[in-house]
């Protein structure tokens, strides 16, 4: 492999490293804190990548059978923010349904039906974002504002999805030690007493639920600038379960092993799958069989999450508490991780 | 009758709860006085478990009113009826199984501007930061109280069912309500511990809260309350302090029956 070959190949592991990072800390609100199992979680995501796409990109005159597009060709920046806002409104259409009333499995089936609700009108209602086909030709965004080229915009992409993870991060390790995240907490661990102790269930639930959707929307936007294009095939079941087990093996609750999750299952578990040995018959790079490549992912995901949840539910980093070191008043309380298997 | 709260910490009138067919709480009427121990007692389906999720806004009444404060609060959700003032536990301990110990006993305290989205962002920071080190000492402080400070870093789900009692009590300290509704506290609980709830009772009133105590344990009713009301088939049908009840005979029939000999 060729040095240019292999950083390309870096640059691009990488940028969708960022960006999955920022869907999983999304994700982790909803599931790690709220304690909610969504699985419309990816269609907060396809929303912010479609609005992101209709909104940036050209009339439709190259293509014939497209008569999606809105060809309104707005700044990038501008068409991320209202993709976020997309996100956002459409989660809280579905959550203050969903979660008003229902928990556990009963509130996963009606998220499940709301994904599909959204996937089905995607797909089918064609004046909306070009069904199957989906939408694509969002080529380097900013690119020629900047001056770019082909070869530096790569890396300048890089780095803006590793800023914004960063950024992402920083802010999420905010709310994480916050009252509000703490709060969170309580509903996951005993709803009935929270509300007995004041808290609005509904409202911050609902709360937690649309500020994952954001995160979640704003990484589809980011995704949609890194694939060009985005349709329902890239909306696949897989990749909720890609994000679900990121956040699994990472540690739930945890930003920081949320992070490292999305490293171990987002990058190393997917790439590592491309070189797996050749099997008699595949060819090179298995251009002639890539749905091998493809099935061997799903099933060395499926495999560690098993082994996860039988050995190590609590992930590799469980989530941290506040650890009072001493009884004194002047010192200040240290938060250290603690494990549950430790505890006596 | 027309400033009930100067003098009582809930009146209760006419409360009606059913399902199907079963009248659960019917006609429920009585007041509990203000800075007492009121016990609340009864057979088996007597009511008193709904008429405590009437109360504290987790079930919605048929119809009836009660008054908290002198405002009326049926049919409001139970996070206003707390933040009011009005505070219950549950005849199971729900303690924050995967927090700590003092995890548990700080977020007892609703705190609004904290809690908010905005709020807790911009926390830690001047004010805030002094309100939330005040709380930690408040917190530490009271579970040295209830004898809890060296399992402050427990998980309050590895506790005991005792301990995890001492919890409850802990944070309703914390809250520090104007008003608290125990759900059968002394359910599963060994007599020396017993005591030591009886003394945190006393600890409720000392620091303004009134209480009221659902229980069985009529010894641990006797030993902790002024006034008992007695309800049977949903309704009350007497009440008084406790001594006065062994001679009622509807109390006898429904309930004390051989406890009285």
């Amino acid at each position: 492999m060729t040095w240019n070959l292999f950083s390309a190949y870096l640059v691009s592991i990488l940028t969708e490293g960022a960006i999955f990072g920022i869907m999983a800390l999304g994700l982790n609100v909803i599931w790690g804190w709220s304690g909610d199992f969504d699985l419309a979680y990816y269609g907060y995501i396809a929303v912010g990548a479609y609005m992101t796409l209709v909104l940036t990109i050209g009339p439709a005159s190259a293509t014939p059978p497209a008569q999606y597009i809105l060809g309104l060709q707005l700044p990038y920046p501008l068409a991320v923010v209202i993709a976020v806002a997309t996100a956002m409104a459409v989660s809280l259409i579905v959550g203050s349904i969903a979660l008003r009333h229902l928990r556990g499995i009963y509130f996963s089936i009606v998220t499940l039906g709301a994904v599909y609700v959204m996937y089905v009108i995607a797909g089918q209602f064609v004046p909306l974002f070009n069904g199957y086909n989906g939408l694509s030709g969002l080529f380097d965004p900013m690119g020629d504002w900047l001056g770019l080229d082909y070869q530096s915009y790569q890396y300048f992409f890089l780095g803006l999805s590793l800023a914004m993870f960063v950024l992402v991060y920083i802010f999420m390790a905010r709310v994480s030690s916050s009252r509000f995240g703490m709060a969170l907490r309580t509903l996951r661990e005993d709803e009935r007493a929270a509300a007995a102790f004041g808290r609005d269930i509904y409202r911050l639930k609902l709360k937690g639920y649309v500020l994952g959707a954001a995160l979640g929307g704003f990484a589809g936007a980011l995704f949609a600038a890194y694939l060009t294009a985005f349709n329902t095939s890239a909306w696949a079941p897989i990749e909720v379960i890609v994000l679900y087990s990121a956040v699994l093996v990472g540690g739930r609750g945890n930003i920081r092993g949320v992070a490292l999750g999305v490293l171990i299952m987002g990058v190393l578990v997917q790439e590592s799958t491309r070189f797996l040995p050749r099997l008699p018959g595949v060819g090179e790079f298995d251009t002639h069989h890539p749905q091998v490549l493809l099935a061997m992912r799903g099933v060395v995901i499926g495999l560690v999450l098993v082994l996860f949840l039988r050995f190590r539910p609590q992930g590799l980093l469980p989530e941290r508490r506040l650890v009072d070191r001493q009884a004194a008043a002047d010192i200040t309380p240290r938060i250290i991780p603690t494990n549950s298997e430790a505890s006596p | 009758m027309s400033a009930p709260a100067a003098t009582s910490a809930l009146e209760v009138r006419g409360l009606t709860k059913h399902f199907g067919g079963v009248f659960a709480v019917d006609g429920c009427t009585f007041q509990t006085p203000l800075g007492q121990v009121t016990g609340l007692i009864g057979p088996n389906g007597a009511g008193k478990s709904t008429a405590i999720d009437l109360i504290s806004g987790f079930k919605l009444p048929d119809s009836g009113t009660v008054l908290f404060k002198g405002r009326a609060i049926e049919g409001l959700p139970p996070h206003r009826i707390s933040r009011m003032g009005l505070i219950r536990t549950f005849q199971s301990p729900r303690e924050w199984p995967g927090l700590t110990v003092l995890e548990n006993v700080v977020m007892a305290r609703w705190d609004p501007g904290r809690e908010s989205f905005v709020g807790g962002l911009l926390g830690l920071r001047g004010e805030q930061r002094v309100r939330a080190a005040d709380e930690l000492s408040k917190a530490r402080e009271i579970l040295d109280e209830f004898g809890l400070a060296g399992l402050r870093n427990e998980r309050a789900g590895n506790l005991s069912g005792g301990q995890k009692r001492l919890v409850e009590f802990a944070r309703i300290r914390m809250a520090a309500p104007e008003l608290v509704i125990l759900d059968e506290p002394m359910g599963g609980v060994n007599p020396v511990l017993g005591e030591r709830m009886a003394v945190a009772i006393e600890g409720f009133i000392a620091a303004g809260t009134s209480v009221i105590v659902v229980e069985h344990n009529l010894p641990f009713i006797e030993r902790v309350t002024e006034h008992v009301i007695v309800m049977a088939q949903g309704t009350v049908i007497a009440e008084g302090p406790f001594e006065s009840l062994r001679a009622n005979q509807d109390v006898v029939d429904a309930y004390l029956g051989e406890m009285v000999r």
